[in-house]
């Protein structure tokens, strides 16, 4: 690249309370180039994004715009450095036109959305979608009324249309078909032969292995390596560089729960579990003393697997505990039936926040606390006092209001809340997200105890040395569909990333 | 709150301690502001007027307030639950013009009385259904119940006003026993009112506190998706509420119906609803759910009854008592709400 870039960053660092988001990244964006940027969830792509968005202002570091010293104060500051970002949730205005779309920052501006500045608007969008190659759609038409991939057009076009010379698209192709995902590519392409610089970021390395031209890849909020693409260039060595981090030692992986050791007989059994829209044909057991982790990228339907199993949300398919077939969206059955599920969001469905401790541990269960009608005491005391103590919970008091402890305790409360109800199954979502380290390793010493003792566990995470280290075997999916199964020794970040990364269209 | 929030960080309380405060939030420092805001205002009125203290003046006061006070029992429930009720005042008319009616066509006590519970019952199954399988909010379908409820009244009576005697046809043995319902004296002393008021405070207390049913409508009212997740049907928890909202309004309006004994569709019970959920929130029930006790209920009842009592006993105007009642709600839930702000932080 002999030509000067157009936006660099030098040595910026973004720290937020207890983690470093960004670590002195250096990085450079030129004209007419394709810079993709990956690495793992974590790894301070967003922070990148919205320090070049102007949406946060990092601590340390230099942002230089044409070589000039600049900063930010602001997002409008970045826009009219020439600089838009398209970020995986679109921002359109759903009851406006394309071509109001398209003109809004015009007509904010302006502050006029009568029919005649509509007419205009749809005029004055024209070039800039012909531009993009969408000269044949009709600018008056309401945005609600396209596809996903053509909103996400539009979206690109009133970036553009703003003298953007550098054009960040944040995972833009994770709710595309692969035939909408090849006409990204191709108004990506076009406007690259414009002069546009482009920063992609994505997961999905098989594409953007054809389409960048230069490769950035980020780890724990460092710049790891920055390369240009070379004929030798495979997904199998970008993977490498994304997972880099220490693999885990011997010792770890001398933990890991056995997969032929206490193998039972299977306890749940689904097969084709499909739920509209989010994931389909999903198939797989989970048997006794086993605990099955099921991986994948956000995009990948995984984080819709547990509510569907549990009855929360609608789903089709075979789900069966202990051979007794579940009905769907009935959670109180999944109980009955021996399902206990952990919820990903523990704040907002895991905990009962407004109640106490003893209250959150016997919620499940209250029948088995009444005395001729009534809540009884006693036993409520007792059965909350044995799971503390078996748990090493910290507790001050049994009436104390759960959302005073820490996630940690939270946790171990919500386990104990369905390790009350005698289950077959165990279902967890993200069961250390925002997690301190410690209290992760009690909760995973108590899941090993539990399988240990029987209990089947289905455990979906994104946090991959969590899945590698803690689980028997693992089920990865990616677009809505199960892409394999890893068992043993063959779990490793590589072999997962590898399956989650895998599109349809190159798998087909 | 911030003491037992420090203790948390350190070692956990011996088995000992726990069980002395298990379940003492029954005397929560919620009940004890209202409480003591209560014991205030009774030292002043007997203080500033001779005949406050008078058990007279007392049991006239429980038997005010007794009718407010059922129906702010079943609010508590519905607004724990998350949702609120606004067609009670055309529940209590209805329901009480209708047992009126029947009496007056000759029907006997328990038929008649029956008919305006079952009243109240399936117009709090419209509203639950409309609020929970229907997915209206809650504000929404009562209000349009409140609308449709009354205009049922309006023209079931044709706009006339309903008077329970036996010149209009009421059996006179169904009358008298009918009327000692609203006017009588249990014992000779304790106005009937006032004993259901205590009744039924008494098992909304025990459902609210101690079944499972209670804890269900706390947990639903806290977070409808954590109490989905342990377990617990939302729809049906909300859905129990409002009945039980419905039946209390209904019998709340038939005990108006037979101590006056006369109504009417157009006047009878209106605006009322506010006045049951202003009693239920200065006695310290949350809005948003999840917060409140039959007995801080009863206290927030207690003191706007105390309060009108005093303000008639003080001379004070019919139109600054408005203005009086109207601040004490602002400020008693004010200072919830700011004690609690400073507590959670």
């Amino acid at each position: 690249m002999t030509q000067n870039p157009i936006v660099e960053l030098v040595d910026v660092t973004k720290r937020y309370p207890g983690v470093v988001a960004m670590d002195g990244v250096s990085i450079r964006f030129h004209p007419g180039e394709v810079h993709a940027v990956i690495g793992e969830n974590g790894a301070g792509k967003s922070t990148m994004m919205n320090v070049l968005a102007g949406a946060i202002q990092p601590n340390e570091g230099e942002l230089r715009v044409d070589g000039k010293t600049t900063s930010f104060s602001s997002p409008l500051a970045s826009q009219a450095a020439g600089i838009g970002v398209v970020y995986q949730e679109l921002s359109l205005c759903m009851n406006l036109s394309v071509g109001e779309n398209v003109m809004l920052p015009e007509l904010a501006r302006r502050g006029a959305l009568s029919p005649l500045a509509s007419l205009r608007a749809g005029q004055a969008a024209r070039p800039v979608l012909e531009r993009l190659g969408m000269g044949r759609l009709d600018p008056a038409t309401p945005v609600a009324k396209l596809s996903v991939a053509q909103q996400q057009l539009v979206e690109i076009a009133r970036v553009i249309n703003q003298d953007t010379r550098l054009l960040v698209l944040d995972e833009p192709n994770s709710a595309l078909s692969p035939a909408e995902s090849e006409k990204l590519f191709e108004v990506v392409r076009a406007l690259r032969a414009q002069g546009v610089s482009i920063v992609y970021v994505s997961h999905h390395l098989d594409e953007v292995l054809d389409l960048a031209d230069r490769f950035s890849v980020m780890r724990d909020g460092r710049l790891v390596t920055s390369f240009e693409k070379s004929p030798e260039l495979t997904t199998d060595t970008l993977v490498s560089h994304m997972v880099g981090r220490d693999v885990a030692t011997a010792d770890q992986y001398a933990t890991r729960p056995g997969v032929a050791d206490h193998m039972g007989e299977p306890v749940l059994e689904v097969s084709g579990l499909t739920a509209p829209g989010v994931f389909e044909d999903v198939s797989f057991t989970v048997a006794r003393g086993e605990i099955l982790g099921v991986a994948g990228l956000p995009d990948s339907g995984k984080d819709a697997l547990g509510d569907a199993l549990f009855g929360l949300t609608p789903r089709s398919g075979d789900v069966q505990v202990n051979g007794i077939r579940l009905s769907p969206n009935r959670p109180v059955h999944s109980i009955a039936a021996g399902i206990a599920y952990i919820p990903a969001d523990r704040r907002g469905a895991g905990a009962l926040l407004t109640m106490s401790v003893a209250e959150n541990t016997i919620a499940s269960a209250l029948g088995r606390f009444l005395r001729r009608g009534f809540l009884h005491r006693k036993p409520i005391r007792e059965t909350t006092e044995y799971y503390i103590g078996r748990f090493g919970t910290k507790v001050a008091q049994l009436d104390q209001a759960i959302a005073t402890l820490s996630g940690g305790n939270q946790q171990k409360i919500i386990l104990a809340r369905g390790l009350v109800t005698e289950p077959k199954l165990l279902i967890l979502h993200e069961p250390t997200r925002g997690i301190d380290v410690g209290a992760k390793a009690e909760i995973y010493d108590i899941l090993k105890g539990l399988a240990a003792e029987g209990l089947a566990i289905l455990m979906i995470s994104s946090e991959l040395p969590e899945i590698v280290l803690h689980t028997s075997r693992v089920l990865v999916m990616a677009e809505g569909q199960v892409t394999g199964q890893l068992s043993g020794a063959k779990i490793t970040e590589e072999t997962i990333m590898a399956l989650a990364t895998r599109s349809r269209r190159h798998a087909a | 709150m911030s003491e037992s929030t420090s203790i948390a960080r350190e070692e956990p309380a011996t088995s000992h301690q726990r069980r002395g405060q298990l379940w003492s939030r029954l005397v929560a420092r919620k009940e004890l502001g209202v409480f003591l805001a209560l014991v205030v205002m009774c030292v002043f009125l007997s203080l500033a007027t001779s005949n406050f203290l008078s058990s007279l003046n007392l049991l006239n006061v429980g038997r005010q307030v007794s009718l407010l006070g059922i129906m702010a029992v079943g609010m508590t429930f519905v607004l724990i639950s998350g949702e609120i009720d606004l067609s009670v005042g055309s529940t209590y008319a209805l329901s009480g013009l209708s047992s009126g009616m029947l009496i007056v066509m000759g029907w006997g006590l328990l038929p008649a009385v029956a008919a305006g519970l079952v009243i109240g019952v399936c117009i709090g199954l419209v509203n639950g259904v409309l609020s929970t399988y229907g997915r209206l909010p809650s504000l929404i379908a009562t209000l349009g119940m409140m609308s449709i409820v009354r205009g049922v009244a309006l023209l079931m009576t044709g706009g006339q006003p309903v008077t329970v005697n036996t010149r209009n046809g009421a059996i006179p043995e169904v009358l008298d026993r009918f009327e000692f319902m609203g006017q009588g004296y249990l014992f000779g002393i304790v106005p009937m009112q006032l004993v259901f008021f205590i009744v039924i405070a008494v098992i909304g207390w025990l459902l609210l506190s101690g079944t499972a049913f209670g804890f269900r409508v706390f947990a639903v009212g806290g977070s409808a998706k954590a109490a989905r997740v342990s377990g617990i049907n939302a729809e049906r928890v909300k859905l129990w509420s409002f009945v039980i909202m419905g039946v209390l309004a209904a019998l709340a309006g038939i005990l108006s119906m037979a101590f006056l004994p006369s109504g009417q569709a157009g006047r009878t019970g209106l605006g009322l609803e506010l006045d049951v959920i202003a009693a239920v929130v200065v006695g310290g029930a949350s809005l948003s759910g999840g917060v409140g006790t039959v007995l801080g209920t009863v206290l927030g009842v207690l003191i706007i009854g105390v309060l009108r009592n005093g303000l008639v006993l003080l001379g004070v105007s019919p139109f600054t008592q408005e203005v009086m009642i109207g601040l004490v709600i602002i400020i008693a839930v004010a200072i919830d709400k700011w004690s609690t702000r400073s507590r959670s932080a």
